[in-house]
């Protein structure tokens, strides 16, 4: 353990958990280092002022990423390039792998962690609509032990995560995607081809007894990511069941307006985004 | 003095080809250290123990009285070694702290009054750089609020002014009539006026109209500006990313009251710049702290910050075109509105010469332009790739294509019909030569096969085609020098003021150079502009230097050549005449007498080492603007002939614009490196697409809301075009170095009105207003429905 200073930051290096939570407790005001791709930037345009960091990277076995009896379990510190490429991912989680590797580009996902992409919170993030449909858990550590949120619960309000004083993400897991499942992730954007969405949604069919249960995760339409359900029954064509994922993600739209589009506009593409998704799931059900 | 060379023995053959000379393809002489970051740039250089770092103390209100700076607190922060205001300068400089090309409007920190968001209000001196931007951040200003001018609209009303008189610098003496005008935002209008505009329009058969806006943008330029000033035995000497340095040395030679010889202005290569570092950036302010504190003082401006140095300007342009029964053109008139901030900077010399060009390379009967550079309160916009040309260029192509369809022509056969071609006379009075706008137009309306069928839509997607293209003049009139030291190993050293910046100027020089010399152009080294060393140059920009520098290059190189010709022929006792340079030395034309440069320059001084110099200027002219018409025989030494057109397809669900394919053409003369030419096509398009489609600086009350690389758009790999084809079309000028000419700024002239174009014939909406957003495509889209 040690520390050392970057201008202004103290930047804590702990060698283990305990020590790491320590500091986050005892801390006023500490941030996590994971990759530091969102943290640098925020910090040089004046939006984050927290006076220490506490760099994780020594501390072991949180990059590792693991099978587990019933999907992935995934390091805090697996860079978002490694969620992209890794078999395991590609054959567990094939909806997961896919939404990660669509990121920004190869330099930020060979940086950037999949635990400080879910603590960044940030509502247009991509890879928290393929996680909430896939039914992902977050794993938060303190120094008075562990506790699981579901992702579905984990964003809680337009930049703020369900992380507490002295937590951090140590953690996710996620279920195996049920084998006849299809997916997908839809990414628009309104300016260069490497910008934030305008809008996206993880699209996830999910074949059941006599019914298919569809799955979004809209991001870039709310303050948060959202998460919606419903059944397509067999009374329903595909027009119906179209019509019938639009409604529904219309009732949970609340986009923010920017340089990136107006709510009118971002809404336009949320319906966009979930149509194309679900037809492409639907499509490749039947097929 | 030492005097042991081997002599060589005469080579039997000559040295193989290629030499690198002029029209082949060398590879920038500097492009490893760019891509493996290896070459140094300014902000590289460590800092000499002792340096005092800058953080800068920026308005936060767009237009209000100063009432009173509190530096308490910051003063009293560790490492903090010295806090100062603009009334601090203005004690010691007076006026003279006050600075600009055209206008000297631009105090280095405000005094008394602020006029933008961001504007310099107080300087922290620290003894590091986080320091100085923390205690930067304590300073208290207290501000009482004037009403702001924050548009075009706004500038014109005449309620607020910006500048309570215009005050005319010395650099530019045609300005010097508008000396003490008060309760205007207008600082400069400049009028062309051919035949009898209102009468020809109203008996025309066929009339379009259009105002197009072109909305303010920043180069973002990968290398941040930098710029250290010290005091050195009286002397201030300065390291800076500018493109103009011998500008700098003038324009703080004047602030601080030195003769020239006692200010030095270096540079290193640019990491890019389009305009952004230019005349009056960082440097008035870092040689005003060095001078008056006695320390060596380092700004370094942050991405934020690099936004509030300079941008491109916003651009209203109200057009109007009309044809008569025949399709000939009778008439344009065009409105010209240029949006150029709190700080005049070059903004009147862009409302000029894009006025000029504002009616477009065709052939037309009466024109009225009226071009205005107006104040208001937001940052300053300066020059940036294309110097306003884009902005009218935008207006010109949007009405001409539209006419087209107006008249059920075709955009590319009637565009070419009228077209000026060698010869004609330009609306502005000066005579068309080397502006090949027909095979640009030629060029790349086949490269995308635009008799094509275009593919049919889906319900979805749409496609289109368009086309453009791009008319521009040469800043003239100018100086250029060069200074070429031939070595006695037969190397030589170029000194010149050209500033590289990923261009590749100090490539193509010493290809010039090395043409005329019979030298390979790689045994050539070009100096880095030092104002100790390098000569007066007047800028590196406006697509200038190949031409101008490079007519420099050649005369210098051809005294070169004489003088060494005349040193064999004293060695030999024969007439001049006789005697040749080639890649082997100096030869007799008539016998088999011939000696290498090694041994010549060595049997004239007998020192190994030795060098042999001359010295050239080329210097453009032109003939002022009539005072009436604004017409004149000679607008510019030779003009920028360009065009573009593209193939696109377009989501009409999400208004998203995909690429196919984009061809861009322009005429350079003679390409000294064909790769670098194709090089600065495509990049100049690139740049073109970006503000076609997302570019765009948002204001809100004066403040910027997208001034940081979070929210800022720049085109990214991904969106380049599935293809795109540069085209060089070569129509050599009589007086271009080899017939060349530059072509920096040619390729992005027309991107803009060529997407449009496409968008038109695409969907059937006319959208005027950049950029081509995805959500102001859909709501025209939505608008014709």
């Amino acid at each position: 353990m040690g520390w050392s200073q970057v201008s202004a930051v103290r930047v804590h290096h702990p060698d283990t958990l305990d020590e790491a939570t320590a500091l986050l407790r005892d801390l006023d005001d500490a941030l996590v280092y994971g990759g530091g791709t969102a943290i640098s930037v925020l910090r040089a345009q004046g939006l984050l002022f927290a006076q220490d960091w506490v760099d994780i990277a020594r501390v072991p076995g949180l990059a590792d990423l693991t099978t587990t009896s019933d999907g992935l379990r995934i390091g805090a510190l697996v860079p978002l390039r490694r969620m992209e490429t890794d078999p395991q991912v590609r054959r567990l989680t094939p909806l997961a792998a896919q939404t990660y590797g669509r990121v920004a580009h190869p330099r930020v996902r060979n940086t950037a962690t999949a635990g400080g992409n879910i603590a960044h919170g940030d509502y247009r993030l991509d890879p928290p609509t393929a996680l909430a449909v896939l039914d992902a858990t977050v794993h938060l550590t303190s120094a008075a032990g562990t506790r699981e949120v579901s992702i579905r619960e984990f964003f809680t309000g337009f930049q703020q995560t369900a992380v507490a004083h002295g937590e951090l993400v140590t953690a996710i897991t996620v279920p195996r995607q049920p084998e006849r499942a299809r997916g997908t992730y839809v990414k628009l954007r309104s300016l260069s081809e490497n910008d934030w969405p305008c809008a996206s949604a993880a699209v996830l069919a999910v074949p059941e007894d006599g019914f298919v249960d569809i799955r979004l995760g809209l991001g870039g339409l709310a303050p948060t990511t959202v998460y919606l359900a419903y059944d397509v029954t067999p009374d329903m064509d595909v027009e119906q069941a179209v019509d019938a994922a639009i409604d529904i993600a219309d009732s949970a739209m609340d986009p923010i307006p920017d340089i990136r589009g107006s709510a009118r506009y971002k809404a336009r593409l949320g319906r966009i985004a979930v149509e194309e998704g679900l037809r492409h799931c639907l499509k490749e059900l039947a097929g | 003095m030492t005097d042991t060379v081997v002599p060589t023995p005469l080579p039997e053959a000559r040295p193989a080809e290629p030499r690198h000379g002029v029209g082949d393809r060398r590879t920038r002489f500097d492009a490893l250290g760019r891509v493996r970051g290896t070459l140094r740039y300014t902000g590289d250089e460590g800092a000499v123990p002792g340096t005092a770092f800058a953080g800068v103390h920026r308005s936060t209100a767009p237009h209000a009285r100063i009432l009173s700076i509190d530096t308490t607190a910051a003063s009293g922060m560790d490492g903090v070694v010295g806090v100062v205001t603009g009334a601090d300068l203005a004690a010691v400089l007076g006026d003279r702290m006050v600075t600009g090309p055209a206008f000297a409007d631009q105090p280095c920190l405000a005094v008394d009054k602020v006029r933008f968001v961001g504007e310099a209000v107080a300087v922290v001196l620290a003894t590091d750089l986080a320091t100085a931007r923390a205690a930067a951040d304590e300073i208290a200003v207290e501000y009482a609020e004037l009403p702001p001018v924050y548009d075009i609209d706004d500038a014109l009303r005449g309620e607020a002014f910006v500048h309570d008189e215009l005050r005319p610098s010395s650099v530019f003496a045609d300005l010097a009539h508008l000396r003490g005008v008060r309760d205007t935002n207008v600082c400069y209008e400049y009028r062309q006026v051919l035949g009898d505009t209102a009468a020809e329009h109203a008996a025309a058969t066929t009339t379009v109209s259009a105002t197009t806006w072109t909305p303010p943008t920043q180069h973002v330029s990968i290398e941040l500006p930098s710029t250290t000033a010290w005091v050195d035995s009286g002397r201030l000497e300065m390291l800076t990313t500018t493109q103009t340095p011998s500008y700098v040395r003038q324009t703080v030679a004047t602030m601080l009251d030195l003769p020239l010889s006692r200010v030095r202005i270096t540079t290193r290569p640019l990491g890019g710049s389009f305009g952004t570092k230019m005349y009056d950036r960082l440097e008035p302010l870092a040689a005003a702290l060095a001078w008056t504190t006695g320390r060596r003082v380092r700004i370094d401006a942050t991405r934020e910050e690099a936004f509030l140095l300079t941008t491109r300007h916003g651009a209203q342009v109200i057009g109007t075109i009309s044809a008569d029964s025949g399709g000939e053109l009778v008439a344009v008139s065009s409105d010209v509105r240029y949006d150029t901030g709190a700080f005049a900077d070059v903004g009147p010399r862009i409302t000029a010469k894009s006025g000029l060009v504002a009616p477009g390379p065709y052939r037309i009967r009466s024109v009225d332009v009226r071009s205005r550079c107006l104040y208001t309160n937001k940052v300053s916009a300066g020059p940036f790739r294309g110097f306003g040309v884009p902005q009218v260029t935008f207006s010109h192509e949007t009405l001409i294509d539209e006419l087209a369809r107006a008249l059920g022509e075709d955009p590319y056969r009637f565009r070419r019909r009228h077209l000026l071609r060698e010869g004609d006379v330009a609306t502005v009075g000066t005579r068309m030569h080397s502006a090949d706008f027909v095979s640009c137009l030629d060029g790349v309306t086949a490269a995308i096969g635009w008799d094509e069928e275009t593919p049919p839509g889906d319900g979805r997607w749409v496609h289109g085609k368009g086309v453009a293209v791009g008319f521009k003049a040469v800043l003239t009139p100018t100086v250029a020098n060069a200074t070429l030291n031939l070595n006695q190993d037969g190397s030589a050293t170029l000194l010149i003021s050209t500033v590289d910046m990923g261009q590749g100027s100090d490539t193509i020089m010493a290809q010039i150079a090395g043409e005329v010399l019979s030298l390979d152009s790689r045994r050539i080294h070009v100096v880095r502009a030092d104002t100790d060393a390098t000569p007066y140059d007047t800028i590196t920009a406006g697509s200038r230097s190949t031409y101008h520098t490079g007519n420099a290059v050649r005369l210098v190189a051809e005294a070169m050549r004489d003088k060494l010709i005349g040193f064999a022929a004293e060695l030999w006792d024969v007439p001049a005449g006789v005697l040749v340079l080639d890649a082997d030395g100096v030869a007799h034309a008539d016998d088999d007498r011939r000696i290498s440069l090694p041994e010549l320059v060595h049997a004239r001084f007998g020192a190994a080492g030795a060098t042999v110099t001359t010295a050239e200027n080329f210097t453009s002219r032109w003939v002022p603007y009539d005072h009436d018409t604004g017409r004149t025989e000679k607008a510019t030494e030779h003009w920028f002939a360009g065009a573009a057109a593209v193939r696109i397809a377009v989501d009409t669900w999400t208004g998203r614009i995909r690429t196919p394919h984009l061809a861009v053409a322009g005429d350079v003369g003679r390409a000294i490196n064909p790769t670098l030419v194709e090089q600065q096509l495509t990049g100049a398009a690139l740049m073109g697409l970006g503000h076609a489609l997302f570019d765009e600086l948002v204001h809100d009350h004066g403040q910027l809301t997208n001034a940081t690389l979070l929210d800022y758009q720049l085109p990214s790999f991904a969106d380049v075009p599935e293809r795109l084809t540069p085209i060089i079309v070569e129509s050599a000028h009589r007086d271009g170095p080899f017939g060349a000419k530059g072509v920096g700024e040619t390729g992005i002239l027309p991107i803009a009105p060529a997407y449009s174009a496409a968008v038109r014939d695409a969907c059937g909406v006319r959208i005027t207003t950049l950029p081509l957003t995805p959500e102001r495509v859909v709501e025209h889209l939505e608008d014709r429905s």
